[in-house]
């Protein structure tokens, strides 16, 4: 088993995680990120609803929530780092419906607390405006509070991005690769894991959903936390046209949000209704499926469930059930030096630049050396996206690799290439493929491209087929060769 | 290789694609071009290894790869050119194509017609939204087959189908004669989804439990199926609490239903059935866009090939006519509408000039009903059933008669069967 | 008295018909069927129930691992599994055309069973 050693151990590759590893590889030292999945994001991250800097956030700011002001001062690096990082960011806007004038009164309110602070983004619309914005929206209800500002992303495509460039700027990421124990003595830490162990002077808890357990490890349990899965839905991309903007009503009900938006793939994602649940269950139910269709009904009247193409659930970690969401987890520990936790239930995807930046501040409080390095670059290129280039770079990138050519996810139009790209680039498993190229995410969800998928997978990783895994570990796609079931029976 | 002059381009190559294409070279179509985005023609017919194809066709009983190579054989004999492992990407509502492949990069064409044959393609669990986890070991069962009859992997060895259409019921027989266990068929509806043979020769040929008014509630297993839960449903369909069994599974085949598929269809602007979810056609096969025809699966899922390919010629014959500039003889229209217990009925709108052919397909399972066409035709059935579908040919004296612009096909019955 | 039942696959009725079996393995009644075709038809089936076997054979061409196969007459239906347990071992050479026989005589039956596609090199 290996042994290692190094400055810093950053331990989760989700979006946070993601976000520290690339902002300490500006600097000179050793940074280790160990992430238990066979790839990135795939904890609370890629659950997400890919929206940035929710409105939400903005209108109901105070400065004394940690939380708002992450987000907050994230809102000015998001798009730059996008930029940087070559993922998809767009400006969508947010349209906040107002039904009547009780939610006018409240909106009101909190648009002019949020002035007082400095916050002037928000304008209120009427009916005729927001018809004319939206046209397919309600017409029930007296206008819109509307915020520029709102973007949307693809949470896990931005982790990839910030591992590879943090990979490319020095750090070493490990996958499949868990944290069993960690043990301290004065000067460092000696952690344990399923592939050898790690000794460093440093530790970053960015563990999403085992935050709080990897802090008992240390004995640094000062803080708890309730896992609360969210339910979201994707709809076709037919109806990608439908809206916009970014919308949401206030919820009807406690622990549910009302949130229909583009994504930037073209679908659009609604949800979510949130509820305590065990952690790690992401199964869905029945019953929260009809009240995520029925909550959105709210907002597009006549949306037929026939839409829905997919659904899945996913975690959040937030601090205070009981008083509501405005706490999170960035702290050093008060029992344990050189210990950062991070853990941002809601929104972890908008508050990762500031967070991560806080995080380092943290560390060198802890007493990290922080020496710029000068041959940090921010620029990462992402593996070429076949359908979104213009037609010469299509023929162009045909001309060099001609499996760009080769369509195999006819749903999303996905080449061969990028496939091949995207298992240069780490992909092992079907569910990799899927959230790197979006092979599998289309209307027939990997219908017909599954088996080809499968194939190419193989041949790149000099596998048999029978190896190949849908997401890791004992994922297994297919079980048994022809006639060895039979062999077995003669 | 040539790609200008394209008389008729036809999209697909599978049973619809291939008879369109011979019989618009048959009807003088000069520069036929099939566009395949696998590596051979034949569509889906190579992964259909069962029989039962061209038992009217052919008046022979076949198996998907036999009938697929009389085509094929024809095809090549004709002359008409094929670009295989191409992949259509973009059809304009002016007739121009973009296709993608690995040899010429990218195409642009403009064909003087296009025959869309591209088929269905299956509802998958996203779209049924079964609750419960992700793991592996869930396939629809046409991926399924895939795997079984090409690529020589048997996904697990206990085996739950949800759905008992005809591809749910075959695939069962698949897995029992490859090695694996086959648990359970579950059913929805009271009654099966598919042929009547297929109950037979692949459900209880090989004692396997056929569960109808059950479906799947719950899906169990983190990284491989473990287990399915199943209930009973009400005649609303929704499962009735107490009824729930957990069977332990590795594999879970779905086979909830087919759907035309349309993407490159609504790209050319082609208008669309909400109750087919195919294109709306005229009894030549015209879509509502000029010289884009379009027949088989794309159109309406049909549930013996024979008539695939027999609507599909309509389809090629026309294509070729329009290529040629004639003249469709298109006059006075009149809409189909469905009534009482009619699902959809293809074409959507007919001429009161020439013969036709109906298809249509029921809601709810019936017997001893009369089948009635406005106050033109009528005709007694012993029984009518969502997964048979029913052909009515009109003539035009029959047609003449007509008084309106419209005609209701309607069920009427005595005995209602209590669906699900 | 032995009962069999048996569905009629003539028509999308599919009656469900019992017949009612002698002694001498004679049916004696046949109940439930609406049409003397559908009485012909599992007649027939009771007396001599054959399924014409349809599946895939491995083959030594590992690009395409597999050929799908047919019997060229109907089988016993009886005789499917252990005609399934015969040919799981059978191994096909390429090149082979639609229609080549692959093994003569299964089980001893005088069926062929044939290929249904080709197999390239």
């Amino acid at each position: 088993m290996a042994q290692m050693e190094t400055e810093v151990l950053i331990i989760g590759g989700g979006v946070l995680g993601a976000a520290v590893a690339r902002e300490l590889s500006r600097y000179k030292g050793d940074v280790i990120l160990v992430e238990k999945e066979v790839d990135f994001g795939w904890g609370s991250t890629k659950t997400n609803m890919c929206i940035v800097c929710q409105g939400g956030d903005t209108l109901e700011f105070r400065s004394e929530y940690h939380r708002s002001k992450l987000v907050w001062d994230s809102m000015p690096l998001m798009e730059p780092l996008c930029q940087e990082l070559d993922v998809p960011f767009k400006k969508v806007g947010e349209l906040a419906l107002i039904r009547n004038n009780e939610e006018l009164a409240k909106f009101q309110k909190l648009k002019s607390r949020a002035e007082k602070i400095g916050i002037k983004t928000h304008e209120f619309i009427d009916q005729e405006t927001l018809r004319r914005m939206e046209p397919h929206v309600t017409r029930e209800g007296i206008g819109a509070l509307y915020d520029p500002n709102i973007a949307i992303v693809d949470p896990v495509r931005l982790t990839i991005g910030l591992i590879e460039n943090a990979g490319q700027n020095g750090v070493k990421v490990m996958r499949e690769t868990e944290v069993v124990r960690i043990s301290q003595d004065a000067n460092q830490f000696k952690v344990e894991t399923n592939r050898g162990s790690v000794k460093c002077r440093f530790i970053v808890n960015a563990a999403g959903t085992s935050v709080d357990k990897i802090a008992r490890l240390v004995n640094s349990d000062d803080f708890v936390l309730y896992p609360i899965r969210g339910y979201v839905g994707i709809l076709d991309k037919n109806l990608g046209g439908l809206i916009k903007h970014e919308i949401h009503m206030r919820p009807d009900a406690p622990g549910q949000t009302n949130i229909l938006t583009p994504s930037v793939h073209g679908n659009l994602f609604f949800g979510t209704t949130m509820q305590p649940a065990l952690r790690g269950d992401c199964s869905t139910t029945g019953r929260i499926a009809e009240i995520g269709l029925q909550n959105v009904r709210k907002i597009i009247p006549d949306l037929s469930e026939k839409e829905i193409i997919h659904s899945f659930a996913g975690f959040l970690m937030f601090r205070n059930w009981e008083v509501g969401w405005h706490e999170c987890v960035v702290q050093a520990s008060q029992k344990v030096p050189r210990f950062i936790s991070i853990c941002i239930g809601y929104p972890g995807v908008s508050a990762a630049p500031a967070a991560a930046r806080e995080v380092t501040e943290l560390l060198r409080q802890e007493g990290l050396k922080l020496e710029t390095d000068e041959r940090f670059s921010p620029f990462r290129k992402a593996p070429p996206v076949f359908n979104e280039l213009p037609e010469e770079q299509q023929k162009e990138l045909i001309a060099k690799d001609s499996r760009y050519g080769h369509v195999v996810c006819r749903c999303e139009t996905v080449s061969e290439g990028e496939i091949v790209e995207a298992i240069r680039h780490g992909a092992t498993t079907l569910d990799g493929i899927k959230f790197r190229t979006r092979a599998g995410m289309g209307r027939c969800q990997g219908g017909f491209c599954t088996p080809r998928v499968v194939k190419i997978l193989a041949r790149e990783l000099g596998l048999s087929e029978e190896k190949i895994t849908k997401k890791g570990r004992e994922s297994r796609l297919l079980l048994y060769k022809s006639k060895d079931l039979l062999e077995a029976q003669i | 290789m040539k790609l200008s002059d394209i008389d008729v381009a036809v999209i697909g190559s599978g049973p619809a694609g291939m008879a369109a294409a011979i019989r618009a070279k048959e009807e003088g179509a000069e520069h036929v071009l099939i566009l395949e985005r696998q590596e051979q023609l034949g569509g889906l017919l190579h992964q259909c290894v069962h029989n039962g194809f061209g038992l009217f066709y052919f008046e022979q009983d076949l198996t998907g790869p036999e009938y697929g190579h009389r085509f094929a054989e024809k095809v090549k004999d004709l002359g008409i050119q094929v670009l295989l492992e191409t992949m259509v990407t973009q059809i304009s509502p002016d007739r121009q194509i973009t296709a993608v492949n690995n040899r010429e990069g990218i195409l642009r064409l403009k064909p003087k017609s296009i025959v869309l044959a591209m088929g269905c393609r299956e509802r998958s669990r996203g779209q049924l939204n079964v609750p419960g986890t992700r793991p592996a070991g869930i396939f629809t069962a046409g991926t399924a087959q895939r795997f079984v009859n090409v690529e020589g992997w048997i996904p697990g060895k206990k085996v739950v189908i949800l759905g008992s259409g005809d591809i749910g019921m075959i695939m069962a027989r698949r897995l029992t004669l490859e090695g694996a266990e086959v648990r359970a068929v579950a059913e929805i509806l009271p009654y099966i989804g598919g042929l009547t043979r297929n109950e037979v020769q692949c459900l209880h040929d090989f004692h396997i439990p056929l569960l109808l008014e059950h479906t799947v509630t719950e899906i169990h297993g983190q990284q491989r199926l473990e287990a399915v839960t199943i209930a009973k449903v009400n005649k609303d369909k929704k499962p009735i609490n107490g009824t729930e069994q957990m069977i332990e599974c590795d594999t879970l085949l779905l086979s909830v239903g087919l759907i035309p598929e349309n993407e490159l269809s609504r790209m050319a602007g082609v208008e669309t059935d909400p109750l087919t979810g195919g294109p709306v056609v005229d009894q030549w096969r015209e879509t509502n866009v000029s010289g884009i025809f379009a027949g088989g699966n794309v159109v309406h899922v049909h549930d013996l090939v024979d008539d695939v390919s027999w609507e599909a010629e309509i389809s090629g014959a026309w294509a070729a006519r329009f290529a040629r500039k004639e003249e469709m003889g298109k006059e006075k229209r009149i809409i189909l509408k469905p009534g009482r217990n009619i699902r959809y009925i293809v074409p959507q709108t007919i001429s009161a000039q020439h013969d036709v052919t109906l298809y249509a397909r029921v809601k709810d399972m019936e017997e001893n009903v009369t089948l009635k066409g406005g106050d033109i035709f009528a005709k007694s059935l012993r029984v009518v059933k969502p997964g048979e579908m029913l052909k009515i040919d009109l003539s035009h004296s029959q047609l003449r008669q007509l008084k309106d612009d419209a005609v209701e096909l309607s069920i009427e019955g005595e005995k209602r069967r209590q669906n699900g | 008295m032995v009962e069999d039942k048996i569905i009629c696959i003539g028509c999308p009725l599919g009656c469900r018909t019992t017949l009612r079996i002698g002694d001498r393995g004679e049916v004696v009644k046949v109940l439930g069927y609406k049409c003397k075709q559908g009485r012909q038809y599992v007649l027939e089936e009771y007396r001599n129930p054959v399924r014409i076997f349809t599946t895939t054979v491995l083959t030594e061409n590992s690009s395409q691992p597999l050929v799908p196969v047919r019997t060229d007459r109907p089988l016993m239906k009886t005789k499917l599994r252990e005609a399934t347990l015969a040919l799981v071992r059978v191994k096909v050479k390429p090149p082979v055309r639609v229609g080549e026989v692959i093994l003569p005589n299964l089980l001893n039956s005088g069926v062929d069973v044939v290929a249904t596609d080709d197999l390239f090199e």
